[in-house]
């Protein structure tokens, strides 16, 4: 089979069977692999109201057709569950070169149920896969665990392993891979912790089968034409690294900071891509086969590692009021090894600080504390003191203490590092992702509202940004079910995307093919959660976006307009006014598996 | 006329028009325009001059079901309904740029020999009916090709461009007809332009 191994393989922890599934074509070509495939599994296996963090939850690691070969970025994997975050369904996508160590193992998905009896890891190799014992790893950080690890399986095995924080069910706990690359969103982490699994090692040389390899060639070779040309993917993103961001949004007054309480930062300089390359960088890096390189490899004082990629330095760094760029690339060193979330860990963070300025609750912390945030992260992943409370994540930490609307987060998952009061299509796209606050499942406005890619659109208008919302919310469902990065759709776009299937799988994927797949992906995501009682109700902001004007520069005095776009967004959907996906909408894009549902 | 919501897309509608107009890729009351919001589309009124479009050339209707604006729609709405339905696009141009026109006549297929052309564009299928303007065949098959590229040609008759943006079908319409005006003087000179078209590209 060309593209894809043709393999899944299903693991029970609680029994410790381990048993190939029957391979169904027709259900990886209508919905890709990654992405897609996991919220397949999720839809069909879990009934509605399942505790995320017990037996019964899956953990679904799976790459795509694309993955491993010459496609520009394919060196990508990814991973679907139910968050123990959000309730929702989740899946968390990482670089590095996991996903295609995984692959070469032989393996499109790895289906993991049940709970082991005591701690293990998992090989999966092209010799097999076997349950190992992880008792000595139980404790250990990731650094440790992976070069132990990488010890007893050898070197050309990659590891994908959680630390502290997924042992303790650190509700935003991640999978690290290769020490520096996350598994990052929705507590992946925690649900490994929960079923006793320390790691997944892959290890493995099979190589992919292409369908047609001139055609590969040339499409590819077109591909990394666009990719050279552009500035973004050829010089913002390699140059400076992702962090190229920072001066670019805090001009456009929508860099958040102080929880949100600010649209600007006053030190956005401290802590730009420029301040990383001048003070920290020792050179760029990049995932398996990449030609854009946005990594960065740095170096603090008595320290070394990868990052802060722009998220995490603003999640860790203004977001808490901190400018101290050595402090804020610690406090990612930190959060890779104990296996944390950066982005949720800072906007949990930052909510305990602003609760504790405005004397709601003194969490022991204020804006700016660099030192303690470095001890609280600790806290969090060991469960210590109010780390126990706060590795809950904002919205239960602040709803807790009287005030849920100091949780910057959407179905009780953090933000990013976007003030949509001036992207009011980001607004929109934040309230209705399928895993909860996130910059890229709802869609990346900002390329259009910012970034002028492929166009620029009026950012502050509400007008069309319902349609375009949901266009690229299906095309992001598509890329991360492809798998490739979400870096590489700046320069390429579907028909590209598109191109490279057909050539690798054989079979024809026209570009609006690649759009409809990435729209039945978003419809069956949609349908998990409105299984779990999510509706329009939960399509919404903190009440800070909603109703406190934007306090400074160019987007001053701004809102986001979200009910008037949301009634178009529904409308381009095919949904109800309630966002229920309408029975003709799932029978357009072939999901009679949800009709009944 | 359209609601004034949609005031925004009004007002670009008008600036893309001119600049349809203005760049030749429609004679004064030729080609006509339109955007999709949600299930609505917004549509150049039959008979506007894209050239100088005012507010009350501007049509509202319903993508699916019709309303009293239809009656002032122009002739192409059903293919332009056809298209929104079957692909994703959110704009649609539909233009008659000469020099293109006079390539589909005697081509199947318009493939870029120039640098920025091909940087654009790969290939351009030609497509012929035995009815033109506003017809069902166009309303069944214009949808299938759109699926596949962002600007198709109807042989001898005109150019039908998609994209997110109308400026994106604008660019598009523009980068066809450079490329037909490219290859047609290069023609001009005596020289047999297919040595320049790249294998690769008739297979797009
Ligand atoms: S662009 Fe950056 S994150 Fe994306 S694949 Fe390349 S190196 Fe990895």
């Amino acid at each position: 089979m060309a593209g894809w191994m043709g393999r899944v393989v299903r693991v029970d922890l609680s029994s410790g069977e381990i048993r190939d599934e029957p391979f169904d074509q027709d259900v990886w070509r209508r919905f890709l692999g990654g992405r897609g495939f996991g919220a397949k599994v999720l839809w069909d296996e879990l009934r509605p109201g399942v505790d995320p963090l017990s037996p019964e939850n899956r953990l679904i690691f799976a790459v795509g057709p694309l993955t491993g070969t010459t496609a520009a970025t394919s060196g990508r994997g990814s991973v679907s569950t139910k968050s123990p975050l959000t309730g929702t369904i989740t899946d968390a996508n990482t670089g590095g070169k996991f996903g295609v160590i995984f692959k070469k193992a032989g393996l499109d998905a790895l289906i993991i149920q049940g709970k082991a009896p005591k701690p293990v890891y998992l090989l999966v190799s092209d010799e097999g896969i076997q349950i190992k014992d992880a008792s000595d790893l139980w404790g250990k950080n990731t650094d440790e665990t992976t070069d132990l690890l990488l010890e007893r399986e050898g070197s050309r095995a990659s590891v994908a392993c959680i630390g502290p924080a997924g042992e303790n069910l650190v509700r935003y706990a991640a999978i690290i891979n290769e020490k520096h690359r996350a598994f990052a969103r929705g507590g992946v982490g925690a649900v490994m912790g929960s079923k006793n699994l320390k790691a997944v090692v892959a290890r493995g040389l099979r190589t992919v089968e292409i369908a047609d390899k001139e055609r590969m060639k040339f499409v590819t070779y077109e591909a990394n034409k666009w990719l050279r040309a552009h500035p973004i993917t050829s010089k913002g993103l390699p140059e400076f690294g992702t962090s190229v961001l920072v001066n670019i949004m805090n001009e456009a007054g929508i860099f958040p900071s102080y929880n949100f309480r600010q649209n600007m930062f006053e030190f956005a300089e401290e802590v730009s891509g420029e301040a990383i390359t001048e003070k920290i960088l020792v050179r760029k890096d990049g995932c398996w086969g990449c030609i854009i390189q946005c990594a960065r490899r740095t170096r603090i004082p008595g320290d070394e590692g990868e990052g802060p990629e722009y998220e995490t330095n603003w999640a860790l760094g203004p977001n808490c009021g901190i400018h101290d760029l050595e402090i804020i690339t610690r406090a990612n060193y930190l959060c890779n090894r104990l296996g944390i979330d950066t982005m949720s860990a800072g906007g949990t963070i930052s909510c305990a600080m602003e609760m504790t300025e405005l004397g709601y609750y003194d969490a022991g912390i204020r804006f700016g504390e660099g030192d303690k945030l470095l001890e609280y992260l600790k806290k969090i992943a060991y469960r210590e003191g109010i780390g126990d409370e706060l590795a809950e994540g904002s919205l239960r930490f602040a709803t807790k203490h009287g005030h849920p609307e100091l949780s910057m987060t959407v179905k009780g998952q953090e933000l990013a590092a976007y003030d949509p009061r001036g992207a009011q299509g980001q607004g929109l796209a934040y309230a209705t992702t399928n895993r909860g606050g996130c910059h890229l499942r709802g869609g990346y406005l900002i390329g259009r509202e910012l970034l002028g890619v492929p166009r620029m659109i009026d950012r502050f208008s509400a007008v069309g940004k319902g349609s375009h919302t949901a266009i690229l919310q299906n095309l992001g469902a598509a890329l991360d079910s492809l798998v490739v990065c979400r870096f590489a759709s700046f320069a390429l776009n579907e028909i590209v995307w598109g191109r490279l299937l057909t050539a690798v799988t054989g079979v024809k994927y026209d570009p609006e093919d690649v759009l409809e797949a990435g729209d039945r992906i978003f419809n069956i995501e949609r349908m998990f959660n409105v299984r779990e009682g999510f509706s329009r109700k939960d399509d919404t902001l903190p009440r800070r976006l909603l109703e406190e004007p934007a306090p400074m520069g160019p987007t001053k005095g701004r809102v986001v307009e979200l009910d008037r776009m949301l009634d178009e967004f529904y409308e381009f959907r095919g949904w109800d006014s309630n966002g229920v996906p309408k029975p003709e909408t799932l029978r357009r894009l072939g999901l009679e598996e949800c009709l009944n549902g | 006329m359209a609601s004034e919501k949609y005031r925004e897309l009004m007002e670009e509608m008008k600036r893309i028009g001119r600049i349809v107009f203005q760049a030749g890729l429609n004679n004064s009351h030729s080609g006509n325009m339109s955007v999709r919001v949600g299930r609505r589309i917004l549509i150049t009124r039959r008979g506007s001059m894209l050239g100088f479009l005012k507010d009350e050339d501007i049509i509202e209707t319903g993508l699916e079901q019709d309303d009293s604006g239809i009656s002032l729609a122009s002739t192409e709405v059903a293919v332009h309904r056809a298209i929104y339905k079957g692909t994703s696009a959110l704009a649609i141009i539909h233009s008659h740029p000469i020099t293109a026109i006079a390539l589909s006549i005697v081509q199947d297929e318009i493939v870029p020999i120039d640098v920025e052309g091909s940087y654009y564009i790969r290939r351009v299928p030609v497509i012929e009916f035995e009815f033109g303007t506003g017809s069902k065949e166009m309303e069944e098959v214009l949808p299938k090709y759109l699926k596949n590229y962002r600007i198709v040609m109807v042989k001898g008759h005109g150019a039908f461009a998609i994209g997110d943006f109308l400026e994106e079908a604008l660019h598009y319409t523009h980068v066809l007809e450079n490329i037909a005006q490219i290859t047609w003087r290069v023609r001009a000179m005596g020289i047999d332009t297919r040595q320049f078209e790249r294998e690769y590209f008739h297979k797009w």
